[in-house]
């Protein structure tokens, strides 16, 4: 029964987690870019919907319908006004971008929010239910249907519409595709701009799930590279099975180790299979 | 690069004797200053940050400038050399000089170590991998009881080193940081850096070993990070892991290699000095220092690849201190 348990809050816990690389990782398999201002978002997306829930008195959900077209429409500005810009002087100029960004909007929420501990509270928090003798939190299976959901539309998005066809044509050769009449600047964009929508629906589950402060755009960066480099870069369905076996080794590791063995994860895969386990293209 | 220069555009490499003995005097000059005890407090304080400063700043832009290697992790040899100063002074009541000795050692050994793991990664990879490793460290420094966990450590020492004291230390080893990168460049290595940073996937095919030169490059950044990160924990008298295993090493290390000039010798030197003096202004407006040396590093690498030095260097066509050998008469 113990090990039943382990699994369910495993995979629970998983999905979040594929939820954190769901962005990064397809600014890794569309614009072929590291995007090191992907955590930062997500902080900011928990920030947007801790500010929102209370203001509107709505349950945090809810608040999705705002943040979500709001860093859609930022992430899009962003690439398109900046690092775009200095993606044309190299890979390594727009990856000291992504960074300097960072930096700037880390230390921005820092001192319009403090450096107090946040968290986004629901009715439903704390409350648990029993099934076939489990134990299992009503806020882990919403957050679990949330992640689901999200990852589901995204790729209906990418296999199902016209832009999501564009997409994945920028994705394997961005010459060709240009040739064939999509803009790849506006693709590369809009591309940004799903990410940072995913970064928004990543930051409410982080800021349901656990205490977020101003400075943890790190840990989840790093949370989300596990993801994305264990998964494949750029594979969706990759990203999943990533956070689910992340999930599960986070939660048989415990509370003190859970983030040295991530760390230890990674640099393993890094070394000795460094296009992942599933590594595909989107 | 796609940005290859004309022939008319050749440049005058400035690295005569003249020159030399130009920058051996100033370098006495400096001693002189601080042995005659002109300057105050106040100015050794800002010399001291400088010149460690221009130690990080030069070894950044060996590693990411030369050879290709953009690190973000090398906040990791601060921490350790902190730590490994703290704990040979504090812990085993050994004098100051032989724990930085220690710290250098220390350093070399978990370069090498490391070397194994982060070569095997190039580019992105390779600047995810180096702060992951940094940020491992940091957690595992942040549990471990013996170095105090989360609190830190303190150096103690007696007599504890003056702000003279550690000026000197600090010039001193600067000083030896510019001599070093300055024969690296000056030998078949620098040639072979000079080669990775122009080209890094041409340069194996002129017979650059690449893994060689990275590695020594990768050491001697380390050795050299080892010292200041020494002096900068001694003259601040605590470590600990928020301290000296931040990602804020990395950001001022590439504000003073981008606004400098990338892949130039004297760059990170400017960048250094303007790094200090701005730090120094924005600490009048807490919390925000950060935001502006990130906005003015997007910014110069947008409009001014180049950073200052290297942009000068190709409006007037001249080279301080480069790894050529010949130097080209002005206009022909």
């Amino acid at each position: 029964m113990y090990i039943a348990q382990v699994i369910t809050n495993g995979i629970l816990l998983g999905s979040v987690y594929a939820l954190l690389g769901l962005g990064m990782t397809l600014i890794f398999g569309i614009v072929k870019q590291t995007n090191l201002a992907h955590g930062v978002f997500i902080v900011l997306g928990a920030y947007l919907s801790s500010v929102l829930a209370p203001v509107l008195g709505i349950d945090p959900i809810f608040t999705l319908f705002l943040t979500v077209p709001l860093m859609f429409l930022f992430g899009f500005v962003l690439q398109y006004f900046l690092i775009g810009k200095a993606m044309q002087k190299g890979n390594e100029p727009a990856l000291l971008v992504t960074f300097g960004l960072s930096i700037i909007l880390q230390d921005a929420m820092l001192l319009i929010f403090t450096a107090d501990a946040q968290h986004i509270t629901a009715a439903y928090s704390v409350a648990n239910f029993d099934i076939f003798g489990l134990k299992v939190s009503v806020l882990n299976v919403v957050l679990f249907c949330i992640s689901l959901v999200t990852i589901g539309a995204l790729w209906l998005f990418l296999n199902r519409t016209y832009i999501g066809r564009a997409i994945r044509a920028t994705s394997d050769n961005p010459e060709a595709a240009s040739l064939a009449g999509v803009s790849v600047k506006k693709i590369y964009a809009i591309a940004m701009g799903i990410a940072m929508a995913s970064a928004a629906v990543a930051g409410l589950c982080v800021g349901m799930k656990w205490t977020f402060y101003a400075s943890s755009g790190g840990s989840y960066l790093l949370i989300a590279f596990v993801v994305v480099v264990i998964g494949g870069l750029g594979s969706v369905p990759g990203t999943l099975i990533a956070g689910l076996l992340f999930g599960l080794a986070q939660v048989i590791g415990g509370a003190n180790y859970g983030l040295l063995i991530s760390y230890v994860i990674l640099l393993i895969v890094l070394v000795v299979k460094p296009q992942g386990i599933l590594g595909k293209k989107v | 690069m796609n940005k290859l220069s004309p022939a008319k555009h050749r440049s005058r490499v400035l690295d005569s004797m003249p020159l030399l003995i130009g920058c051996i005097v100033v370098i006495i000059a400096l001693y002189g200053v601080l042995i005659s005890g002109i300057a105050s407090n106040n100015v050794m304080r800002y010399m001291i940050q400088i010149f460690l400063y221009i130690i990080l700043g030069e070894m950044w832009n060996l590693l990411s400038g030369y050879a290709g290697m953009t690190s973000l992790g090398q906040q990791l040899y601060i921490g350790l050399s902190g730590y490994t100063v703290a704990v040979a002074t504090s812990t085993f009541k050994l004098p100051l000089g032989t724990g930085i000795l220690l710290a250098v050692i220390v350093c070399t050994v978990i370069s090498l170590i490391m070397s194994l793991i982060l070569f095997r990664m190039e580019g992105m990879y390779f600047s995810i991998a180096t702060w992951v490793v940094a940020e491992m460290f940091s957690t595992f420094f942040f549990s471990w009881k013996f170095v105090g966990q989360g609190s830190g450590m303190t150096i103690r020492v007696t007599p504890y080193p003056k702000m003279f004291d550690i000026c000197i230390l600090s010039l001193t080893f600067c000083v030896g940081a510019l001599v070093i990168v300055y024969m690296l460049l000056r030998t078949k290595i620098g040639l072979g850096l000079t080669a990775m940073r122009d080209d890094i996937t041409a340069a194996p095919s002129v017979g650059v070993d690449q893994i060689g030169h990275k590695l020594v490059v990768y050491v001697i950044a380390a050795v050299f990070i080892a010292f200041a990160g020494s002096v900068f924990v001694i003259n601040k008298g605590i470590i600990y892991p928020d301290n000296g295993f931040t990602i804020g090493w990395t950001v001022s290390m590439i504000f003073i290699v981008v606004v400098g000039g990338k892949g130039t010798f004297s760059g990170p030197i400017v960048g250094a000095i303007i790094y200090v003096f701005l730090q120094e202004y924005l600490a009048h407006f807490p919390g925000w220092s950060n935001i502006i040396l990130g906005i003015i590093t997007i910014l110069v690498i947008l409009f001014l690849p180049d950073g200052i030095v290297g942009t000068l260097q190709k409006k007037l066509h001249f080279e301080l201190f480069s790894a050529k050998r010949i130097s080209f008469p002005k206009e022909r």
